[in-house]
């Protein structure tokens, strides 16, 4: 179904590029037409995998498709279907010869064939999969008749939407826009004095100026990082049995601290995969190699140390395949990619370049070496200190156990007492040091000493125990060969390989180390058509929803093709030539018309394009389940807005961790303000993730792409969840203090408000006045209820009358479950 | 998402169309009330076309047996294993294989005997062992497979592949796959419910990882919906204080009302989904209670399941909460229970571990049949591998006896809805290491599973990362053989 929308888009497409006359042939599109029809039913045995190759015909180059195969025939003569044993094979009526067999189960459809034939007869010409071309920065089209405002990214949306016959709708209005701006660009809602304030600014560039200060807040960063930590499976366990703790946090925080300084996506790119390898490589640069290092860790016993390597390293290479490349490389770990010009080799070849650190695969050390002390400021302080104080008394300590060597006859100072006195004071064990104090019992200020010593020496120890560490990336000296694996087999090495880059895109380059830090280069070098494309596309994802390519892990020939494939372009140029500038990137989206257009659907527009893919409206749907939490927590004034630090434990239900680990893991329940941090800090464990999330990454294995349900267990979870009914009751309890003396109807506008951010319709607040009144009826005649119902959660119940707090609170939890609260609109 | 999810895009089709004709559509109601008489009666959701053919179940209760029991001392019987007790295995039998790093390389492992005597059963004559008489009276209901074999040999990828068709975590389970193809007859409730439970006492315990019940990359509601053991069995399912059912209704009410008045003014499909939900949740809040209330079950009932079945949590509880699961109309539960690892403790952890597992499933059989549920109901019961017939620990240690992972031979039973009852089929070679007849794969089951259900396993697939993929990869064969 989809694909013959696509076929007939298609013909539209090139009927209007060509601007063909009617009753001609219209042109066939090798990439839109053909070359799905062939990747679906050919090259599985007609394509790039060398080993599973038939009749040595290969149907995805023009060069080998036309020229004769085993059988001495051509596939595909040019200008001729009915030469062309392609063709004859297609619709012959013989099962022997049928193509594709029938044990396939796959056959073409009659449009299929004649588009086939058509395309042959139009001379078969091929063409580059459009990922993988260049990247030139196409022309702008000219401005659109409804163009108020210029603005680039609008020329190429509207160029579409006339070829399309769609007529897009207007801007929405401003409470909608604040609240979708703040939602995008901070995930969290606006203050209604914030909102009141941009309805108020009726200055030309009032958006722009909110723009502006919502790329500058420190939410910002918290925003971005949660995708960043979905596509570097971030979590803070193990994963697998044991699922063991690991400090990786200080990483995220460096995350969030990057997006907030706006640092250049080249350099954000070669930090985290080579910043140890950087000639002037700091503590910074080395920290953000933790992307790589946020991989699984297997401890289950029977495991081999070199198989759980292998795994890793396997884990790091289809990571950065598609998180840079939106190649789907694993596909090549057994054999060649049987869509895409990636081999097995190309696979090993990527696989060498991060096969080289001391990582040993052994056991399930969390914090499996090399790692990077990352110690906060106080620590770092409290370091330099204890470790001078320390210098000082060992000096001490050694000048006095000099002494006492020196000066005490044999007799008095026993052999095993100048033993222990030798050793350092850093090697001595409590036995050794409790030897000496029985020995030294007549020399006092010497026992003094050493008793400070320890005692420092303790608290130093501890506090260097304190300090998280953060596992990173490093080479180790020695060179560790690389060998393609048969069946991706840590045990079964075959041929010997280097470390290189997939043969279909541009090398590497002669000369220079071939190690991480070139891989990293090269990914943002601006000759490589695949980076700038993808990141454009998954920033595309986050403010649209869906990105213009909607399958944002696979730009391969399996993939879908781009909606606006010169829109998609021109980003990924504007985002290099801007030297990879992100927030001036995200500004350029947001202050876009198709990014600002009412999100309305006309019943035309909805049967014209279902999934809006033209954007003739705005976007509209459900937030990601973090954010719903975030924004209740910041509705209610519940949220605790610190930035960074180690992960929280906000309410969870008893038992789940219990249950799902045999009673190794509790959930220990914090309490107090860590119950409010936003919902980026909540300690993600492996296998058992938080359960007041849905539709989340599962933080196992690199997620870019949105999932996006409607299930009702989402719907138990914001009506029953401690964290929602709280933050209705906390909602409820400030606006009646606040609003309580003006009467119903302004307080049921301000609750909506604070929810929604716009003012609610007539029809809205009748309904709302009616809910107010039932349940300030039933609370009435249930006063133990209204208690029970103010006493949900740990923060304080508030002073006023139970019944008209109850029954708001109830009005104030309808408003956080209703559709528009969990979408953005 | 709404774009690849056949549901959402029939109801986009439907409401669109139902809109614009009645302002709100009659027959986007319809579907709201999940009454969709064009689906056929009593079904929700499920794909156009499916199933491809007659199906000869509609349910299926998968009974997991996490750790891998050991087929050499359940149902495999070999007396030339008794007569080599203590010998090495021969060099032939074990040549060029990989076991678990716990052994190594097998060359020279001692030969160990079943621990238990075996004695053929039944009217069919299927030998079982002394370890599972509850199962022994039940075989003539039962299709035992002798020649299962799989590629994986630790637990986690080895259950995964069974479940999911791939060693690698991210990919749809059979349940998925089924709530995606068939939807379900009772939209009161999941389509696919998941239950956990570990052997009493056991010492080495696997974790249940959330992928086994995974949907992968179809879209979410697909997944198995895990009921806990302790509290209450679906997560955030009671109200909170001071919020009674009735408020609760009238919240509903409210709420849909309201999203009504959205809905009417934005035309998004996903709202009238929304409204769905939220009374497919408060539907839930009624079913699940109505569900775990056994108080209408005869104590004859009960004791079939054995002296475990009402204590939340267990096997037992677990097995007649799944036969309460289909009758109400679920398509796939799926129990898994832990602790059949008995690397050094097949004289003393085994036996709880049978005690736990034997009586219940057998009484689940028995129970389905009285009530004419088998017919209709899969029921299969069986692990992620064999255990070796060679030894793991010292001869002379007999308290401390074990038998490592064995991926090569294991056996499973299956019974109920389409396949042959009282049928042993396959075969290991005498010392059951190697399966030597009518040998049955990893995928050749689950397109056999699929195929009882009415499905094409080459049929049922869904397009992730350019390919489409299905649960049986590309391999895969209907055993024919065991079809009834």
């Amino acid at each position: 179904m989809r694909e013959t929308v696509w076929v007939c888009m298609g013909i539209a497409a090139s009927l209007v590029a060509c601007g063909v006359a009617q009753g001609e042939e219209p042109r066939v599109d090798y990439l839109r037409q053909i070359r799905p029809i062939l990747a679906d039913n050919c090259f599985r045995c007609h394509g790039p995998d060398e080993a599973a190759r038939q009749s040595g015909l290969r149907l995805d180059v023009r060069e080998l498709a036309t020229a004769p195969a085993d059988s001495g025939q051509p596939a595909i003569v040019p200008g001729s279907p009915e030469q062309s044993e392609l063709l004859r094979r297609v619709t012959s009526e013989d099962p022997s010869e049928r193509m594709p067999p029938p044990e396939t189960k796959l056959s073409l459809s009659g449009a299929q064939i004649d588009l086939l034939r058509r395309w042959i007869a139009q001379g078969a010409h091929y063409q580059e999969h459009w990922s993988r071309t260049p990247l030139r920065r196409p022309a702008l089209p000219s401005r659109s008749p409804w163009a108020d405002e210029d603005h680039p990214i609008d020329r190429f949306i509207d160029a579409r939407l006339q070829e399309q016959q769609l007529r897009p709708l207007g801007k929405a209005d401003r409470y909608h826009l604040i609240r979708r701006l703040y939602l995008d660009l901070t995930g969290l809602p606006p203050d209604p004095e914030e909102v009141d304030r941009f309805i108020a600014d009726r200055s030309p560039d009032a958006y722009e100026r909110l723009v502006d200060r919502l790329l500058a807040s420190p939410a910002f960063g918290e925003r971005m990082a949660w995708d960043w930590l979905d596509a570097a499976r971030y979590a803070d366990s193990n994963g697998y049995q044991g699922d063991a703790e690991r400090t990786m946090w200080p990483w995220r925080d460096w995350v969030i601290s990057a997006w907030n300084r706006n640092m250049p996506f080249d350099r954000f790119t070669v930090w985290q995969l080579a910043g140890d390898l950087l000639p002037d490589a700091t503590d910074e640069t080395r920290l953000a190699t933790g992307f790589c290092r946020n991989h699984m860790i297997n401890g289950e016993g029977g495991r081999i140390p070199e198989e759980n390597r292998v795994d890793y390293v396997m884990d790091m290479i289809e990571t950065v395949a598609t998180v840079w490349l939106a190649a789907t490389m694993n596909c090549a770990r057994c054999h060649d990619h049987k869509y895409d010009p990636f081999t097995r080799r190309d696979y090993y070849s990527l696989f060498a370049f991060f096969n080289q650190t001391p990582v040993d695969g052994a056991g399930g050390n969390p914090q499996t070496p090399p790692v990077l002390e990352v110690p906060t400021e106080e620590q770092r302080v409290a370091v330099t200190e204890l470790e001078g104080q320390l210098a000082k008394l060992r000096a001490e300590l050694l000048a006095q156990e000099k002494t006492l060597l020196e000066g005490s006859s044999p007799d008095s100072l026993p052999e095993e007492v100048r033993t222990i006195l030798q050793h350092s004071p850093d090697k001595r064990d409590a036995d050794q040091w409790q030897r000496l104090d029985k020995h030294l019992e007549g020399a006092d200020s010497y026992r003094q000493l050493a008793a400070r010593w320890r005692e420092w020496k303790k608290r130093y120890d501890q506090l260097r125990r304190e300090i998280p560490r953060v596992m990173v990336m490093a080479d180790r000296d020695e060179y560790r060969p690389t060998y393609m694996l048969e069946k991706g087999l840590y045990n079964r090495p075959a041929e010997e390989v280097f470390a290189d880059v997939p043969q279909c895109l541009p090398p590497l380059g002669e000369g220079g180390k071939r190690n991480r830090l070139a891989l990293a280069e090269w990914l943002v070098r601006p000759d490589n058509p695949l980076t700038a494309r993808v990141v454009a596309n998954r920033l595309w994802q986050q403010f649209f929803g869906t990105g213009l390519v909607r399958t944002p892990e696979d730009f391969g020939t399996q993939g879908e093709p781009p909606t606006h494939p010169e829109l998609l372009d021109w980003l990924a140029c504007e985002l290099i030539d801007s030297g990879w500038d992100i927030k001036r990137f995200c500004r350029l989206l947001v202050t876009s018309r198709a990014y600002r257009r009412d999100s309305r659907a006309t019943p035309e527009l909805l049967e014209a394009d279902p999934e809006n893919r033209w954007l003739a409206r705005g976007v509209r749907y459900r937030l990601p389940s973090w954010m719903i939490r975030d924004q209740a927590l910041a509705a209610s004034g519940l949220l605790v807005a610190q930035l960074g630090g180690p992960p929280v434990f906000p309410y969870q239900p008893q038992g789940v961790w219990e249950e799902a680990t045999f009673g190794n893991k509790s959930y220990r329940q914090d309490r107090g303000a860590k119950l409010y941090r936003r919902s980026l800090y909540t300690f993600w464990r492996r296998i058992i993730a938080p359960t007041m999330f849905f539709d989340v990454a599962s933080r196992q294995v690199c997620t870019v792409r949105v999932t996006r349900t409607n299930s009702p267990l989402h719907a138990l979870v914001t009506m029953n969840d401690i964290t929602y009914v709280e933050a209705a009751r906390e909602l409820a309890s400030r606006q009646w203090r606040a609003f309580s003396q003006e009467g119903a109807d302004r307080l049921l506008e301000s609750l909506f408000r604070r929810v929604l951010v716009r003012p609610p319709q007539a029809s809205e607040l009748e309904i709302l006045r009616a809910a107010l009144a039932r349940w300030e009826a039933y609370y009435t005649a249930h006063p133990e209820a209204a208690e029970a119902l103010l006493s949900v959660g740990e923060a304080p119940r508030s002073a006023g009358p139970a019944t008209q707090l109850a029954a708001l609170t109830v009005v104030a939890h309808t408003l956080l479950n209703l559709d528009e609260a969990l979408s953005k609109e | 998402m709404l774009w690849q999810d056949p549901l959402a895009r029939e109801v986009t089709r439907r409401e669109f169309f139902g809109k614009s004709a009645t302002g709100l559509g009659i027959a986007a109601l319809a579907w709201l009330l999940g009454r969709d008489q064009a689906q056929g009666a009593g079904r929700v959701g499920g794909l156009d076309g499916l199933p491809h053919f007659a199906p000869r179940a509609k349910h299926v209760i998968y009974l997991f047996q996490n750790g891998a029991p050991t087929h050499v001392d359940l149902f495999d019987y070999k007396p030339k294993l008794k007569e080599l007790h203590g010998q090495p295995v021969p060099d032939s039998y074990v040549a060029g294989k990989r076991f678990s790093t716990m052994t190594g390389s097998p060359q020279g492992k001692l030969l160990l005997a079943p621990v238990e005597p075996f004695k053929q059963r039944g009217a069919c004559g299927a030998w079982v062992s002394d370890f599972l008489p509850y199962t022994a009276e039940i075989v003539d209901e039962l299709c035992f497979i002798k020649s299962m074999h799989t590629d994986a040999v630790n637990h986690a990828p080895a259950i995964c592949f069974l479940l999911s068709g791939g060693q690698i975590p991210g990919r749809p389970t059979l349940g998925a796959w089924l709530s995606y193809g068939l939807g379900t007859e009772n939209d009161n409730l999941p389509a696919f419910v998941v239950m956990t439970s570990v052997s009493k006492g056991t010492t080495c315990g696997q974790i249940f990882y959330d992928f086994y019940w995974g949907s992968g990359f179809l879209p979410s509601r697909h997944q198995g919906v895990k009921f806990r053991g302790s509290g209450s069995p679906v997560l955030y399912l009671d109200n909170p204080a001071g919020i009674d059912p009735g408020v609760r209704r009238g919240m509903l009410d409210d709420l849909a009302a309201l999203n009504r008045l959205k809905w009417d003014e934005y035309g998004d499909p996903e709202i009238g989904t929304r409204i769905a939900q939220y009374e497919m949740a408060f539907r839930m809040q009624s079913s699940i209670p109505e569900l775990t209330d056994l108080s209408g079950e005869s104590p004859a009932t009960l004791a079939l399941y054995g002296p475990d079945v009402l204590q939340p949590g267990t096997f037992a509880h677990h097995c007649l909460l799944a036969r309460r699961l289909v009758e109400r109309g679920v398509r796939f539960v799926q129990l898994m229970h832990a602790g059949w690892d008995q690397h050094n403790s097949l004289t003393t952890e085994l036996y709880t571990q049978c005690k736990d597992t034997d009586q219940p499933s057998a009484g689940l059989i028995k129970d389905l049949k009285m009530r004419g549920l088998l017919d209709e109901t899969l029921v299969i019961w069986g692990g992620e591998f064999g255990r070796t017939p060679f030894l793991q620990g010292n001869l002379a240690d007999r308290p401390r006896w074990g038998r490592d992972h064995h991926p090569y031979a294991f056996t499973i039973w299956m019974a109920g809805g389409g396949v042959r009852p009282g049928l042993t089929y396959g075969e290991t070679d005498d010392l059951a290491i190697n399966v030597v007849k009518d040998p049955v794969h990893v995928h050749d089951l689950q397109a056999t599973i699929l195929h009882l259900l009415g499905i094409d396993h080459e049929r049922l697939t869904f397009r992730f990362q350019g390919r489409d993929f299905r649960l049986t990869d590309v391999h895969g064969r209907v055993v024919e053989g065991i079809l009834s």
